[in-house]
């Protein structure tokens, strides 16, 4: 009975990865109270040694349940592994112009942007007629 | 407000992804990473194989290309609050 309680204190730790979508720091959190919880499971199989199965069934969920630790560990340490960006433009700063090919392969230029659109785009039917108050720039890693 | 996205994805593959999200916005490509690199926001070989790509970025620009509103992630998994976006691009109505 107590091996069976023990063995899902190992299975918690299933929870870490999912998590990981979410909010970082709490997935680290999850990641430690896992932890914890693994090494009550340990400590409770090992101290009933009568119970040999669930010995040997805990010992490969703890190795699968560390594997997942250190990937939950690494996981947030290379998500947060980007340069800085305190040579890009601040607020209050003026933005560099640019001119890049849309999908359709067409050159478009930040003042284009900015400025009202002198016809609808078939390939960009949402296009506002009028000059937006705004742009925003969204760079993103791409490759997806 | 006109949002604009920015990769180094060719614009096949930007169509592609435009036309899977159901997209309408315009998404333009920066191959060689040339404007990202005048951004200042270059990713170093962040990319598969290595390549050079941008680290996550925005910038609400205005009619004068001044930015007033900016956000840089410190991890990738962290998306933009489009609620501070929002108010940012309202106080320039």
């Amino acid at each position: 009975m107590f091996a069976i309680v023990a063995l899902g204190c190992n299975a918690a730790f299933f929870v870490s990865l999912p998590f990981q979508q979410a909010i970082p720091w709490l997935s680290l959190l999850f990641t430690v109270v896992a932890l914890i919880f693994l090494a009550l499971g340990l400590k409770r199989v090992f101290s009933q040694p009568e119970v040999y199965r669930g010995k040997v069934l805990s010992i490969v969920l703890t190795v699968i349940a560390l594997l997942l630790a250190g990937l939950s560990a690494l996981g947030f340490v290379v998500t947060r592994k980007l340069p800085s960006a305190t040579a890009a433009p601040q607020i209050g700063q003026k933005v560099p112009d640019f001119t890049l090919a849309d999908t359709t392969g067409k050159p478009v230029s930040l003042d284009q942007l900015l400025a009202a659109s002198s016809e609808p785009s078939s390939s960009e039917p949402s296009f506002e007629s009028r000059a937006p108050k705004a742009v925003l720039l969204i760079f993103y890693r791409g490759y997806w | 407000m006109r949002p604009v996205a920015i990769s180094v994805d060719e614009p096949d593959v930007s169509r592609d992804l435009a036309k899977k999200a159901g997209y309408t916005f315009p998404i333009l490509s920066d191959p060689d990473a040339g404007v990202i690199r005048r951004y200042h926001i270059l990713h170093p070989k962040g990319g598969p194989d290595e390549h050079d790509i941008a680290r996550p970025a925005e910038f609400l620009v205005d009619s004068s290309k001044i930015v007033r509103w900016c956000n840089f992630t410190e991890d990738v998994r962290v998306r933009a609050r489009a609620d501070e976006m929002l108010a940012a691009a309202r106080q320039l109505r």
